[in-house]
């Protein structure tokens, strides 16, 4: 509980019971159904896994923008490829192709000293654009045989009517809470964002530090992007379109303070579930769609209010 | 004055920070088993010299040995892996992570599984529990406290203390006794002084050239980047080197040249 409370994750699970119970009222038997159950969570998970990368990345004090044009590029190199290097091939290729983007923005915020926010909007322009050229706006498809090839069904189906993304999320949240709070480089990684000067007199390698995190931020965003293909092995060019804002929106719905050394995988996961539920539960509720976008915007403003009166309340100086 | 080979030797430093001479052709020597005290106005390029030795600033010429061996390479990882502790002034703690955190910070004890290192939570509580208790930090404060919710002091013998509990080779004092009260001052000067007596080179930055002299074998005054003066404590007063620092070394200078 202590370790909860220190990792900022309670504003959101405050924030989830409030939402849960909201939508409870309104609207208790379009909502508590296992379709809807199902969907909301497999969505969630897919923006989870993208909101843990980013929230990895501000906990070191930079930001990601580019995680949405990643999420794409990971997904198109996933299944255009497939004809010529099979499941498992592509796989590994469109992973490698993340990371070297995350590699690349790293190395140039760490080496160039540049603000993350300039060369992440690069990556998210340049990476877009490189989808646009590849696909030529055509929408690729898996074969038949790519559709029930093992590694896609390990990624894209389903075990006792829940999806495959979920155990996937479970599985790699688990292990990257771990990494973050009992292991030396979580620590390291926190002491780069709380304080980069402290942590390079004490002789943590803050650039790797950073660098390892651009790296896993697109990492996670390119696996989000074969898990949604793996379900739906359909490209388009804007796949992944707007996900960097979402994935920011939950991160630090969240609780992660873009002031960097404060946020929660946890977290990141039930900011996650808000963006989504609001965006699933207004259409359900027939508002139209692009008011989704005002509401995240509104929840947005509100969580960060929140997560900061809360911060004050539990003594941090935010 | 020792004879044998200077732990850490200076020789013609320069470091620019852009068109800004920083410290222009300092050469120093020091010895292990030896408490210099470095002092000089605020400006004169006694936080920036040490900083070149903890491996924070790459100097622009001349060159750094220590223990013989020339520094090719500077950040203050290969200083630690060295053996250069060094306490500074304005950081060293991030307010984001607990006391025991803190300690560890860049080494931290692990416990491994499977070959997975773990972090070594009894171990790191244990150790800066230890340290928070000799430092005298109030009662309620533990070591899975935020260093947020510490005072100037309290960060400060945190420091030190973990300065001292690593005490390697050479341990560097940027301004060690700031936000101190008069008792916790007396005690990290006893620390300084043992330090030297286990043999350590302590170097021991300050404006207050009366305090150190008391403590110090030798002093080195800098001045607008500049060393100005280097002289034993038993051969030079303290009032003397006091005039020396108001004189902007230029006194020192034509000393030298009689």
């Amino acid at each position: 509980m202590k370790q909860l409370v220190r990792s900022q994750g309670l504003g959101a699970i405050i924030g989830v019971a409030v939402m849960l119970a909201a939508f409870t009222l309104i609207d208790f038997s379009g909502w508590w159904t296992i379709q809807t159950l199902a969907n909301v969570t497999q969505f969630t998970a897919i923006l989870a896994f993208v909101a843990i990368g980013q929230a990895l990345v501000i906990m070191t004090r930079e930001i990601d923008l580019s995680v949405g044009s990643v999420y794409g590029l990971a997904g198109v190199a996933f299944i255009t490829l497939e004809p010529a290097l099979g499941v498992p091939g592509s796989f590994l290729v469109a992973m490698a192709m993340a990371a070297f983007v995350g590699v690349l923005q790293g190395v140039a915020v760490v080496k160039g000293q540049l603000p993350s926010m300039i060369v992440t909007l690069g990556g998210l322009f340049a990476v877009r654009g490189v989808i646009y050229v590849w696909t030529g706006g055509a929408i690729h498809n898996f074969s038949a045989d790519a559709r029930l090839h093992p590694l896609t069904r390990l990624f894209g189906g389903e075990l006792l009517g829940i999806e495959a993304a979920i155990f996937w999320l479970v599985f790699v949240a688990g292990l990257l809470s771990v990494v973050l709070w009992r292991m030396p480089f979580g620590n390291r990684l926190l002491a780069t964002g709380g304080s980069r000067e402290s942590a390079e007199s004490r002789g943590v390698r803050t650039d790797r530090v950073k660098i390892w995190a651009f790296v896993l931020c697109s990492l996670l965003a390119g696996f989000a992007g074969i898990l949604t293909l793996c379900n739906q092995p359909q490209t388009h060019v804007t796949l992944g379109e707007n996900m960097e804002l979402e994935a920011i929106a939950a991160a630090v719905i969240g609780g992660c303070l873009l002031s960097g050394g404060r946020g929660s995988i946890l977290g990141a996961i039930l900011g996650a579930l808000i963006v989504v539920s609001f965006r699933y539960e207004l259409i359900a509720l027939g508002a139209p769609s692009s008011w989704y976008i005002t509401f995240v915007g509104a929840v947005l403003i509100v969580a960060v209010i929140f997560n900061q009166k809360l911060a004050r309340f539990l003594g941090h100086s935010v | 004055m020792t004879n044998n080979q200077p732990l850490i030797q200076v020789r013609n430093l320069d470091l620019y920070f852009g068109a800004f001479h920083a410290l222009k052709n300092v050469s120093v020597d020091f010895h292990a088993g030896e408490l210099v005290g470095l002092v000089g106005d605020n400006g004169a390029g006694k936080t920036t010299l040490i900083r070149v030795l903890c491996g924070i600033h790459t100097p622009t010429s001349g060159e750094v040995f220590f223990d013989g061996r020339k520094i090719v390479k500077f950040h203050p990882k290969l200083a630690i892996d060295q053996g250069i502790e060094t306490i500074q002034q304005s950081v060293g703690l991030c307010d984001n992570l607990s006391i025991a955190r803190n300690f560890y910070l860049g080494r931290e004890p692990v416990k491994r599984f499977l070959g997975v290192p773990f972090l070594d939570f009894s171990r790191m509580r244990d150790m800066s529990t230890k340290v928070i208790r000799q430092f005298g930090l109030r009662d309620n404060v533990s070591a899975d406290d935020e260093v947020e919710r510490l005072s100037g002091g309290e960060r400060q013998s945190v420091k030190i203390g973990r300065a001292v509990e690593f005490k390697n080779r050479v341990v560097i004092m940027d301004e060690p006794t700031n936000h101190l009260s008069v008792r916790e001052r007396e005690h990290v000067n006893e620390l300084a002084v043992q330090l030297k007596e286990q043999g350590l080179l302590v170097i021991y930055i300050t404006h207050d050239i009366f305090q150190v002299h008391k403590l110090a074998d030798r002093i080195v005054i800098m001045e607008n980047g500049e060393k100005v003066a280097d002289a034993m404590t038993d051969s030079m007063s303290a009032e003397e080197l006091e005039e020396v620092i108001r004189q902007g070394g230029r006194v020192i200078e034509k000393q030298e040249a009689v």
